[in-house]
């Protein structure tokens, strides 16, 4: 489908005729949005352009030529989310890729980042100067502005925080056009380095659980927190595909803790959380474990071993698999691991150091092997809220699941994530399952029986459709909606994010 | 066809499209600098300049939502077919990226619509010259020091080293020869290996070049092809056998490429290198001698529940690329300091000359050859030593064109100066 | 005059009045609240028109003291009703000119709301109305071997949540998740009651899974819309707020340093070797101020024999194994101190050699002295303070400095304190101009501090909690900001009732 002749031409004259394209299997590549087709990309309409700027202005002047045409557009970073998948005709994709700037201030720890900016390349910068970023769950590949915009969630927020709180100085193109800044950035230009007002908070419209999910505008430049490291970062070994980085074992181990029951796992993950050692902690599915001994192997090694797994594996049976971190010293890995030892022996674990490598989180590169075994993968079940919470959640899903298998692939064991944030005064719990392609329906199902579940036992999940969960809530939606349409009068923001405008 | 692309839609379905296929293996970045690992992609920005895109485009095509356009054919085209997309994605996944690319090489050719005129122009020189230079075969090498009549080894010289980059030929032969290794040579009778044909999805007439040159090995009953070129090394090797449907392993000769020969040499004891050499140099890995070089394992089966494949399959993931020889010889070479880059082994940045890029892109191509020239310069070295003629050519072209103070030089002609 | 009837539900927004136009809002009001809980007496009301800035007083017509959140709700109908102002305040003391009525209205007081609802030692978190005071609280806590972090030294009748909705800094940076806030019950200017983030769940606090401890959320974070507001965007009725253990095994250090130059290395290493509990710096006047013993004249003393700056560190033992935490941390503190060719560190100060134990004993809760210790010096004191980064610390003192010699105002009498903010990344920088309550001096401290306020804006201060001239100053310069967050004020006040008059509205 063809772009409005002046609206292209227009574009077009901002952009360079390199840097826009209306070829249709140019943008058959944008057409499904990432993390996998199946659920996300049935009504998916192929974009009719996409564009490429390199700058906040060029940015600025896209989305105001969407405006004026009432063209919807959906701003693309790294790509790997559901979200950027077009629903209507003539939507203009805005890929920020060439917007991949990054600086970074090392005394005061932060880091300013384009959207084009991915996790590994940040990790990577921070290790030479003594630091950390957090690493999300989907993988370092995704773009860091565009991740801990809308989500952003992974073990590391056990010691650094979750994504919101990582959000400093960020420049913003709203929905019409305006360029809006964020904390220092409001009224200090180049200033990136503080997040907060002035006055009223205006992150708070940024986020939410998964924030307007594009449907507010554009970030283009977003300055995030920088933490404290080991000096000697971890480093690389190894050759495709089992790369690792090794861990300095006189500042960080893995350790495993093993418990007959979940419910004495997150009883010792809280006793853990309360004092205050590890940097990442979380319970690991059997499933993935096994995903990890197939690496390498092919993916019918691992159905060979799963098959045996239903007899092997303690159904009941729950690894908490931590990280110590040494920040301070060699000293304090060693009073952490002492302290583990301790909380180890009184919770009734058997403990055991793991290998000192890391393959999966530091540079989360593990990630996409959830798709490993073929088939697809989806997080039936993502929420956020106390351990607790993230155990019933996890329990009642684990039976959801198990009421719809098959056709979805058999789980065995304790069969969720179920991650410490933010020193344990919340979790992170992402339940995964799986089907052949020929049922991802049932995943569908699956996930529509989890927002019922959530609904009648009163959890609070990570994706919130508003016109769904608002009616329960208060009414949250009614504002939400306000939202959108004051900042996007037009609907041009990737609509129907955050959510289909009912409230006429 | 060699590789159908309808055998490899559920390859394509199954794409998640998490873009890891731009990035080099995260556990191994270590600049936001030099992170990106596809070409095309670091270069053109869209998605669709992307093994991920392509996969999508491929599905598009089969499923008869996509037509070809001329977009469609530059994404296709502009791909080197380097190989690091299928490497990335296979250390999590068992995806079949890099063959469902090769098979929209093949589908485009057999639908007239690719390949490109430029392209076309080579293939004709290749058909009827039997090299890309469209040169009189009795232009080609003949005679080298050492070679004799009859041996057990052939040195396969390739179109490059017998026409242009001579004196690698002539640095190839000497280090054969110092190691005591007898080799014969094919002269007029050897033909393009094919691999201008097979980079632009043209099997059939690459399978007329490889059953001449199979059929003069066996005349001339050698059991060792030694190439000093990384294009023919991986097009005997991997290519040959699968226009066959045979695994490497089955078939009636083995290929070394000089630099695993020179480095088994050198276990032996057979070789030694005396003269220092006084140099600071990087080591750039060939596509095709480094990822891309794995034994071919042929496979038939079909994909089950969960798409599991039966019978089970062993997937070519770049873990056994010929990466250790090279840089076992330069270290043993007295006087060289070997510094890596940033991306190495099977995380190797593109030359950008491989895939017909060279021919049909120049511009592109060198502009690929100059982001692995920065990589080169940041690294503190003034020389980039690499095993393949095509590598040599469009590196040294760039560095001619904008960097002059770095040189390109063949692993064959540094190891001739280490001879005594 | 009939009698009214009131209908009403916690759902609905509207209230419905029976009866004629002639009841007056007196009596409307305490048919919401009861009539001893509404003031409308000058002499009553005098308490709400001041407070300790400079800010120029003004009454409001009437205060009010809902007991509950319905209550609250109703006030907020009635004053939607008759476009009155509301202005809500929880404590009875205050610094900055925020709860001073701009526009006249109500003053709807929340001390009666002063419940803990709830300590949740588990997921380490506390359920508070507006009314708690940190006294309060602290106290409660101190039971259950836990603490909420705190700012320093706070007035014993400031509201902690009040603490933590104008974003004051707490003495412990260590924590990189940033401020406290959690869940809450708001009442929106609209006239909406919305629990927040997990909150929102029906029956989160009873028996549902959610146990409100997640606060982003649903749909946006409201909780960050009302930080820094100044009461403009709702009122909070209550609030999860995080709390942490209570160390009970604690060890306070001083580097004693003579210019603030010194100062700016080693806090950094601090933050940057993550060790500590309570850090921060502060000048000799306002550590005389904290621990001279009796009059004015005693602080000013002890002010002369205190080194010019103090960077003050407690290193505190883990709930486990306390003394080995203790030791290592101990161990990097001593390696900083070397690092940065600084005399090394001690328990003590040689001319209050038992300030150590009484900073440790004062600092996880309220001031308890009779006078508060910001009056000590001259009686009345005014409050300049902005975000920056350390490395910048030096150069905004001698920015205020200058000022203060411009205008006659000798530096003996301010008083410093900068407070590192999460690891050292950013920090809390606040003057202190200490005056008397004199017309001559107030004017002068005033002028000061309109002077100092500019000079460090030109500099790069970033005033994110924008009180009285500072918005007036602030708001013009980030002209798209304050376009935006008026449009996030139409949504959730539309009548702009709530603190007309504060920030940009």
């Amino acid at each position: 489908m063809s772009l409005h002749k002046e609206a292209y031409q227009a574009l077009e004259s901002i952009l360079g005729n390199e840097n826009i394209s209306e070829d249709p299997a140019i943008c058959e590549a944008d057409l499904k949005g990432g993390s996998g087709e199946f659920i996300f990309d049935a009504n998916a309409v192929r974009p009719a352009c996409v564009v490429l700027p390199k700058s906040t202005e060029e940015v600025r002047d896209v989305v105001k030529i969407a405006n004026r045409y009432r063209l919807p557009y959906i701003p693309v970073s790294t790509y790997y989310i559901g979200l950027c998948a077009p629903s209507l005709p003539d939507t203009i994709i805005i890929d920020l890729k060439r917007m991949d700037r990054l600086e970074i201030d090392e005394k005061n720890m932060y880091a300013i980042c384009e959207s084009g900016v991915c996790f590994s390349q940040l990790q990577a910068e921070a290790f030479k100067l003594g630091l950390q970023t957090m690493t999300p769950g989907c993988g370092s590949q995704a773009s860091v502005v565009a991740n801990t915009a809308v989500h952003g969630m992974g073990p590391f927020g056990y010691r650094l925080g979750s994504a919101y709180r990582r959000i400093l100085g960020t420049e913003w193109v709203l929905p019409d056009g305006e360029v809006l800044g964020l904390g220092s950035l409001s009224f200090s230009p180049e200033d990136y380095f503080w997040g907060e007002g002035p006055g009223p908070d205006l992150r708070g419209i940024l986020r939410g659980m998964t924030g307007p999910m594009g449907g507010l505008g554009v970030i283009t430049r977003m300055a995030v927190k920088l933490f404290p490291f080991v000096p000697e970062p971890p480093k690389p070994s190894g050759t495709s595909p089992y790369t690792r980085l090794n861990l300095p074992t006189n500042r960080m181990k893995w350790f495993h803790l093993t418990y007959a029951t979940p419910e004495q796992a997150v009883s010792a993950m809280y006793e853990m959380a309360r004092s205050e050692i590890g940097t990442m902690a979380m319970t690991v599915p059997p499933l993935f474990r096994y995903i990890a001994r197939a690496r390498g192997k092919g993916a019918n090694a691992f159905w060979e071993a799963w098959a045996k797994a239903k007899d092997k594996i303690d159904p009941r049976e729950t690894i908490v698999r931590i990280l110590l971190v040494g920040y301070t010293s060699d000293k304090q890995l060693a009073y952490e691991e002492a302290v583990l030892h301790d909380i180890a022996t009184e919770t009734g674990a058997t403990i055991a150091e793991a290998r000192p490598s890391d393959e999966s989180w530091i540079m989360s590169a593990d990630a996409i092997s959830v798709y490993f075994f073929g088939g697809v993968y989806m997080p039936a079940d993502v929420s956020l809220d106390s351990l607790n919470q993230g155990l019933k959640v996890g329990q009642s899903t684990a039976a959801l699941k198990k009421s719809r298998t098959p056709p979805l692939g058999e789980d065995y064991g304790y069969p969720g994530w179920l991650q410490l944030q933010e020193l344990g005064h919340s979790s992170y719990l992402e339940f995964l399952a799986f089907a052949g392609l020929e049922d991802v329906e049932q995943l569908a199902a699956l996930s529509q029986d989890c927002v019922q579940r959530d609904i009648d036992i009163g959890a609070y999940p990570v994706y919130q459709d508003p016109t769904v969960f608002g009616p329960k809530w208060q009414d949250y939606h009614h504002i939400i909606a306000e939202v959108k349409k004051t900042f996007d009068p037009n609907g041009v923001s990737n609509p129907p994010r955050p959510m289909k405008l009912m409230l006429e | 066809m060699v590789v159908p692309l309808e055998d490899y839609r559920y390859d394509a379905l199954s794409c998640p499209r998490c873009s890891n296929c731009k990035w080099v293996d995260h556990v191994y970045v270590r600049s936001h600098r030099f992170a990106k690992i596809c070409p095309i992609n670091a270069r053109y920005g869209f998605n669709a300049y992307s093994a991920h895109g392509m996969l999508d485009m491929a599905l598009a095509l089969l499923d008869g939502q996509l037509d070809y356009t001329p977009g469609l054919i530059d994404v296709v085209y502009k791909c080197t077919l380097c190989g690091a997309c299928d490497v990335r994605c296979k250390r999590n996944l068992d995806l079949e990226v890099l063959l469902v690319l090769e098979g929209l090489r093949e589908r485009c050719a057999q639908d007239e619509a690719g390949p490109l005129p430029q392209h076309k122009a080579v293939v004709e020189k290749v058909n009827e010259s039997h090299n890309r230079y469209g040169a009189p075969s009795q232009k080609r090498i003949q005679e080298l020091p050492g070679a004799e009549e009859n041996a057990d080894i052939l040195y396969f010289v390739g179109c490059n080293h017998s026409y242009v980059q001579k004196e690698t030929a002539r640095a190839t032969a000497r280090v054969l020869e110092a190691s005591g290794s007898k080799f014969a040579l094919l002269g007029a009778e050897e033909w393009c290996c094919g691999r201008p044909l097979i980079a632009t999805g043209q099997w059939e007439l690459a399978r007329k070049k490889m059953e001449h040159n199979l059929d003069t090995l066996a005349s001339y009953g050698a059991k060792t092809v030694v190439t000093s070129c990384a294009e023919c090394y991986k097009t005997w090797k991997v290519d040959y056998p699968r226009m066959l449907k045979r695994s490497t392993e089955d078939m009636d000769y083995r290929v070394l490429h000089i630099v695993e020969h020179a480095q088994q040499s050198l276990d032996a004891g057979t070789l030694s290198f005396k003269n220092p050499v006084q140099m600071k140099v990087t080591y750039h890995d060939p596509c095709h001698l480094g990822r891309l070089s794995e034994p071919w394992i042929h496979w038939v089966g079909e994909r089950k529940a969960f798409g599991r494949v039966e019978p089970a399959k062993t997937y070519r993931r770049g873990t056994y690329g010929v990466y250790d020889p090279p840089r076992q010889i330069l270290n043993s070479i007295p006087g060289i300091e070997l510094v890596e880059m940033e991306r190495v082994r099977e995380h190797s940045w593109c030359c950008g000359a491989g895939g017909g890029v060279m021919d049909a892109f120049k511009d592109f191509a060198l502009w690929t050859a100059d982001e692995r020239l920065q990589e080169a310069e940041s690294s503190g070295v003034e020389t980039v030593v690499t095993a393949c003629p095509f590598c040599c050519e469009n590196l040294g072209e760039a560095a001619r064109l904008a960097r002059d103070k770095i040189n390109v030089v063949h692993i064959a002609e540094l190891m001739l100066k280490a001879l005594s | 005059m009939s009698a009214q009837r009131l209908l009403f539900s916690l759902e609905r927004k509207t209230v419905v009045w029976r009866g004629g136009d002639n009841v007056s809002m007196k009596e409307k009001l305490a048919e919401i609240v009861g009539q001893g809980q509404v003031l409308d007496g000058r002499d009553q009301l005098e308490i709400y028109s001041w407070d300790h800035s400079l800010a120029p007083p003004r009454s409001p017509s009437y205060a009010v003291r809902p007991a509950n959140t319905r209550e609250v709700q109703m006030v907020v109908d009635l004053a939607r009703q008759n476009r009155m102002p509301l202005v809500p305040v929880s404590s009875t003391v205050h610094f900055n000119g925020s709860s001073i009525p701009q526009q006249g209205g109500i003053v709807i007081d929340l001390r009666r709301m002063n419940r803990i609802l709830e300590i949740d030692k588990l997921n380490r978190k506390v359920r508070i109305e507006p009314g708690v005071t940190w006294p309060q609280l602290q106290g409660e806590l101190e039971g259950h071997d836990l603490m909420a972090l705190i700012p320093l030294l706070p007035h014993r009748d400031k509201s902690a949540l009040t603490s933590y909705l104008e974003r004051e800094p707490a003495l412990i940076p260590k924590f990189d998740y940033a401020e406290p806030l959690l869940t809450m019950e708001i009442v929106f200017g609209s006239g909406k009651v919305l629990r927040t983030g997990s909150a929102c769940v029906p029956s989160a606090l009873e028996k549902s899974a959610a146990e409100g401890v997640q606060p982003e959320g649903p749909g946006i974070d409201f909780f960050r819309l009302v930080q820094g507001a100044q009461g403009s965007m709702g009122i909070v009725t209550w609030a999860n707020i995080k709390v942490e253990y209570l160390p009970r095994l604690n060890k306070l250090f001083f580097l004693p340093l003579n210019s603030l130059e010194e100062a700016v290395k080693p806090t950094y290493r601090i933050g940057q070797k993550m060790i500590g509990a309570e850090c921060f710096l502060i000048n000799n006047l306002n550590l005389a101020a904290i621990l001279a013993e009796g009059t004015s004249k005693e602080v000013e003393k002890l002010s002369n024999e205190l080194p010019s700056w103090t960077v003050i560190l407690v290193l505190a033992g883990g709930p486990r194994r306390p003394e080995e935490k203790l030791a290592y941390e101990e161990e990097a503190l001593n390696e900083i101190a070397k690092e940065a060719s600084l005399p090394k560190v001690e328990s003590t100060l040689p001319v209050v050699p038992d300030a150590g134990d009484r900073l440790l004993g004062m600092m996880r809760n309220s001031w308890s002295g009779e006078v508060y210790w910001k009056f000590r010096y001259k009686g009345r004191c005014q409050n300049l303070f902005f975000i920056t980064i350390l490395e910048q610390v030096p150069s905004f003192l001698t920015v205020i400095r200058e000022v203060a010699a411009a205008s006659g105002y000798s530096e003996k009498d301010i008083g410093f304190y900068i407070q590192p903010l999460e690891n050292g990344r950013a920090c809390h920088f606040e003057a202190t101009f200490y005056y008397h309550d004199t017309e001559e001096d107030a004017t002068r401290a005033h002028d000061l501090y309109a002077d100092a306020a500019r000079a460090v804006l030109q500099r790069g201060a970033l005033f994110t909690r924008p009180y009285g001239l500072l918005a007036d100053l602030v708001y013009p310069r980030a002209t798209a900001y304050t376009t935006a967050l008026r449009k996030v004020k139409q949504i959730l006040d539309p009548e702009n009732i709530l603190s007309p008059g504060k920030l940009c509205f």
